[in-house]
C-alpha cells in the first residue's frame, strides 16, 4: 500500500452519464482545474484541487462518465484502467460515487463493481432537489446499514450538503472504509472462481474482482506486458472463458442484487409522468420540423458569431498594433526589435484574435450541450452520418470544427468505435475554421464584384457561404471514401440516453468555454508562436550576404527611380524579402504553384499561412509593399487597410507574361485552396496525440495538400 | 414457424412492450449496464426524422437506439 501521508491525497469522482458529475466537479473545484495527459491513453483527465473544511486540501480527478467497468469508448476505458492498477498515477485513495437519486435503481452497476474491488466509496446521491419535488423519499440509513458505505443525499446545483459530503470525504481518506476482504457484492461463478485462482498465482493478484477484470480487458490495458497479456490469453482459453457473455451475466447478477436494496430504502418510488422533455421533444425531434429547427439553430449560431465576434477582435488587433509601436519606439531599429514586433507580438496577435469567436462559438454549443439538445441531434444525425463512416457524435466535432480543429478533434473522444472516431478526427480540419475567414474576406473583396443575385442574396456572401459549403462537402465525401477504404468489424454503438431538458448551469457553461479556449490557446497557441518565430527568421535572413546584396541593390535603384523616403523604405523591405530563405522557397516552388494561377508571392504567402492561415494577408501586405505608407498592419482602419491590398493586388502582374495576377480565376482558386488545405501544425500535433501516431497526421496533411491541389488547379482552370 | 417475439421495430408509436433477451452479446453489455434488463417495460416513442433510429423509454429514461440495436431487443408479444 502507498503512503498516504506523504503526497496530496487523490480523491476519484466517478458516476453514470447524466448523473451531474460535472456539476459537483465544478463546485468542488472551481477555476482550481487543469487537464493533463494520461500516460498510456490517448485521452485527457480532468484534475483540481478540492479543500476540506480543515484546510487540507486533495486532488480530485474528474473520470469520464461509464455505466460500469466494461467500456465501449476510449472515454470509459479510462475508469477501468486506472481503478484495475493501484500503480496507476491517478489510483485514488478515496472515491465520491455520484448517482441520480432520481433513477437510483439504474445507478448503483460500477458503484458495485467498485466495491468489489474494495476500494473506499462514498455514495453522494445527487438531485436530491428533484427527489423532493417528485415525491420521492430515500431512507439513507438503509442504504448506510445494506451497502456498508458513507451514503449522503446533495444537490450539485442547489450546493446544498457539499460541506457534509466534503467532511465524509476527509473522513474517509483518514480512516478509510473498505469492505471487508472476504465479503463481494457480485459471487463469481465457478469458472470465474478458477480463472481468478490461476491469475492470483501467476500474476500474484488477490482481489478476484480485479483478476476477473483483467482476463476480460486482457487486449487493451495499457500497463500489462507482454508476457503478462500472455499468460492472461492462456489461462481465457484453457478456462474457455467467454468474455461478452460472462459481462451479460455478471451485470445481470449485480442488477438481482442491488435493486431489491433501493427499492427497500425508497419509502416512494418514483413515478414518470409525461413531462415538459416530452412535449419539446414532439417538436424539437419531430420527422420534419427537428432537422428544420437544427439547420435554423446553426445559422442563428453563425449569424451571431459574425455580428458580434468582429468588435473584440479589431480591439485585440489595435491593441497589439499599439504595442508593437510601442515597443518599435522605446527599443529602436535592430534584429532584436524585429524579433519582438514581427515574431513574437505578431505571434500572440495571430493566436488572441481569435479567442473572441472560438469562445463565443463554444459558449453557445455548451449551452446546447448543458440544456441537453445535443444528444437529440445526436439521436437525429446518426443515420445521415453513419453513411460517411461517421456516427451520430462526430456531429459535435463538426459544429466544434468550425471555431477551431484542435478542441473539436478532443471532442471526438466520447465516441466509441475506432473507426469512427479516426475518420471523425481526420475530416474535421476540412470544415472551415476562424482562421480562415479573414483570407476568404480578402480574396472574395477582390474577386467578387458586390452585385446582387437574384435580387437579394450578395454574391459575395454567396461564394463565402459556399466555402462553408465546400469544407462540409469535403468533410463528409472524404468520409465516406475512408469508410470504403478501411472497414473493421468493431462494434459499433449509439445507444445514447437523452438526458431531461434543463436550465443551463452557468457554471458549468464558463468552465467549459475557459477549458476550449485554454486548449486553443495552449494547444494551438504554442504552435503558432513558434512557427511564427522561425517564419520570421526566414524572411529576415537569407543565404550568405543575399540580403546585404539586395538591400544596396535597391537602395540604388531606389535613388534612380526618384522614390521618396517612405516608398524606399518599402522597396527595399519589399527587395529583402524576395532575398530572404523565405523569398527563396516561394521562387523555388513557383513551377509547382503556376498551374494553380499563382505566382512566388503567393507561393511565400502559402507558406508563412502555414503557422496560421491569417498570415496570408499580413505576408501579402509586406511583398505588395505597403509597409510604412500605410503605417504598421494592425494599426491601420482594417476596411481601409484590405482596400489597399486589394488594389495593390489588382494591380500586380506576371513578370514573364505581363497578365494580371489575380483575375478570377486566381482568386478563385486561392479560395479553394485555402478551404481544403491542412494548413495548420498544431492540428497535426493533435491528430498525431489522438490517433498515437504520426502515420494518420502524415496522411491528413498529403491527402488534403493533394486535394487542395488538385481542386484549386481544376478551379482554376474552369474559371481562365 | 412463427416468431415468438418482436422488436422494437415492431412497435406502434406510444405502444409498449416488456422484453425478453437481447441477441447481439456485445449490445446486451452496453444495454443491460445502461439499465435495459429482461422484463422492464419499454415504450416506443417515434422514429428518427431520416429513420433508422429509435427513440424509446425505459423507466422513465429517454433512450435513442440505431436501428440494428433496437431489433436485437427481443421483446414479449
Amino acid at each position: 500500500m502507498q503512503q498516504v501521508e506523504d503526497r496530496t491525497p487523490r480523491v476519484a469522482l466517478v458516476g453514470n452519464p447524466n448523473s451531474g458529475k460535472s456539476t459537483v466537479f465544478n463546485l468542488l473545484t472551481g477555476l482550481r482545474q487543469q487537464t493533463g495527459n494520461f500516460p498510456g491513453v490517448t485521452v485527457e483527465i480532468k484534475k483540481g484541487r478540492m479543500r476540506f473544511p480543515s484546510g487540507k486540501e486533495a486532488t480530485l480527478i474528474d473520470f469520464p462518465g461509464t455505466y460500469s467497468l466494461y467500456p465501449t469508448s476510449s472515454d470509459e476505458k479510462l475508469v477501468a484502467a486506472v481503478m484495475c492498477d493501484p500503480q496507476n498515477p491517478f489510483f485514488p485513495d478515496a472515491l465520491i460515487y455520484i448517482a441520480d437519486v432520481t433513477h437510483l435503481e439504474r445507478h448503483l452497476l460500477l458503484l458495485t463493481q467498485l466495491l468489489d474491488l474494495h476500494l473506499p466509496v462514498i455514495l453522494a446521491l445527487n438531485m436530491s432537489d428533484t427527489a423532493l419535488e417528485m415525491g420521492i423519499k430515500v431512507n439513507t440509513a438503509k442504504l448506510i446499514e445494506r451497502l456498508g458505505i458513507p451514503v449522503i443525499s446533495i444537490s450539485g446545483r442547489k450546493e446544498d450538503n457539499i460541506q457534509k459530503l466534503l467532511y465524509e470525504v476527509e473522513k474517509t481518506l483518514k480512516n478509510p472504509i473498505r469492505t471487508a476482504e472476504n465479503v463481494f457484492f457480485y459471487k463469481l461463478s465457478d469458472g470465474e472462481k478458477q480463472i481468478a485462482d490461476a491469475v492470483r498465482h501467476n500474476l500474484g493478484i488477490d482481489n478476484p474482482y480485479r483478476a476477473l477484470l483483467l482476463v476480460h480487458h486482457r487486449d487493451w490495458l495499457p500497463y500489462l506486458q507482454r508476457q503478462q497479456r500472455e499468460i492472461l490469453g492462456t489461462i481465457a482459453e484453457t478456462k474457455d472463458f467467454q468474455s461478452l457473455r460472462a459481462q451479460v451475466d455478471e451485470t445481470l447478477d449485480r442488477f438481482d442484487r442491488f435493486v431489491p436494496i433501493v427499492r427497500d430504502a425508497i419509502q416512494q418510488p418514483p413515478v414518470f409522468p409525461s413531462t415538459a422533455t416530452d412535449r419539446i421533444d414532439a417538436v424539437l425531434t419531430h420527422r420534419w420540423w427537428g432537422p428544420f429547427i437544427f439547420v435554423a439553430v446553426m445559422l442563428l449560431i453563425f449569424q451571431a458569431i459574425f455580428d458580434w465576434s468582429g468588435y473584440p477582435m479589431d480591439a485585440i488587433e489595435n491593441g497589439f498594433g499599439i504595442l508593437s509601436d510601442g515597443v518599435q519606439s522605446t527599443l529602436g531599429e535592430g534584429w532584436f526589435t524585429e524579433l519582438l514586433t514581427d515574431g513574437i507580438l505578431a505571434g500572440f496577435s495571430g493566436i488572441l484574435v481569435f479567442v473572441p469567436q472560438i469562445a463565443l462559438l463554444f459558449l453557445l454549443i455548451a449551452i446546447l450541450e448543458e440544456v441537453g439538445y445535443m444528444a437529440r441531434v445526436v439521436f437525429m444525425f446518426d443515420k445521415t452520418m453513419r453513411r460517411f463512416g461517421m456516427n451520430g457524435r462526430s456531429v459535435i466535432s463538426l459544429i466544434s470544427g468550425s471555431a477551431c480543429a484542435v478542441p473539436a478533434i478532443m471532442s471526438s473522444r466520447t465516441i466509441g468505435n475506432w473507426q469512427e472516431r479516426l475518420i471523425t478526427v481526420m475530416v474535421t480540419p476540412f470544415i472551415s475554421c476562424s482562421a480562415r475567414i479573414p483570407v476568404y474576406l480578402v480574396l472574395i473583396g477582390l474577386a467578387v464584384p458586390a452585385v446582387k443575385v437574384a435580387g437579394i442574396l450578395s454574391a459575395q456572401t454567396l461564394v463565402f457561404g459556399s466555402m462553408y459549403a465546400l469544407g462540409v462537402i469535403a468533410a463528409l465525401l472524404s468520409g465516406w471514401a475512408m469508410k470504403k477504404w478501411l472497414r473493421t468489424r468493431e462494434p459499433s454503438f449509439l445507444a445514447i440516453e437523452l438526458p431531461e431538458y434543463r436550465m443551463p448551469h452557468w457554471k458549468n457553461v464558463w468552465l467549459s468555454v475557459w477549458e476550449k479556449v485554454l486548449a486553443f490557446v495552449s494547444g494551438a497557441g504554442k504552435i503558432i508562436l513558434v512557427v511564427s518565430i522561425v517564419l520570421w527568421a526566414l524572411s529576415r535572413y537569407g543565404p550568405g550576404d543575399s540580403i546585404a546584396l539586395a538591400t544596396e541593390q535597391a537602395h540604388t535603384e531606389a535613388i534612380a527611380m526618384r522614390l521618396d523616403s517612405n516608398q524606399t523604405e518599402d522597396f527595399v523591405q519589399q527587395r529583402r524579402l524576395e532575398a530572404s530563405f523565405a523569398g527563396k522557397m516561394g521562387k523555388s516552388f513557383e513551377p509547382l504553384i503556376r498551374p494553380l494561377g499563382y505566382d512566388w508571392k503567393i507561393g511565400i504567402a502559402l507558406l508563412t499561412s502555414f503557422a496560421a492561415r491569417e498570415v496570408f494577408t499580413g505576408t501579402l501586405a509586406v511583398l505588395y509593399n505597403m509597409g510604412s505608407e500605410e503605417g504598421d498592419i494592425n494599426n491601420r482602419d482594417e476596411n481601409e487597410a484590405k482596400a489597399t491590398l486589394r488594389s495593390k493586388m489588382k494591380t500586380e502582374t506576371f513578370s514573364d507574361t505581363g497578365k494580371p495576377v489575380y483575375s478570377l480565376a486566381t482568386a478563385m482558386s486561392l479560395l479553394v485552396f485555402y478551404a481544403l488545405a491542412m494548413q495548420c501544425f498544431s492540428t497535426l500535433a493533435v491528430v498525431k496525440r489522438e490517433t498515437g501516431s504520426w502515420k494518420w497526421a502524415a496522411l491528413q496533411f498529403f491527402a488534403m495538400s493533394l486535394l487542395a491541389y488538385f481542386g484549386a488547379w481544376a478551379v482554376y482552370e474552369i474559371f481562365s | 414457424m412463427q416468431r415468438r417475439y418482436r422488436t422494437i421495430p415492431d412497435l406502434k408509436i406510444n405502444e409498449s412492450a416488456c422484453t425478453i433477451s437481447i441477441s447481439d452479446a456485445a449490445l446486451a453489455c452496453k444495454l443491460t449496464a445502461m439499465g435495459v434488463l429482461p422484463g422492464t417495460r419499454i415504450e416506443m416513442v417515434r422514429t428518427s426524422p431520416f429513420g433508422n433510429a429509435y427513440y424509446i423509454k425505459v423507466d422513465g429514461v429517454r433512450i435513442a437506439l440505431r436501428e440494428e440495436e433496437a431489433a436485437s431487443i427481443l421483446l414479449e408479444i
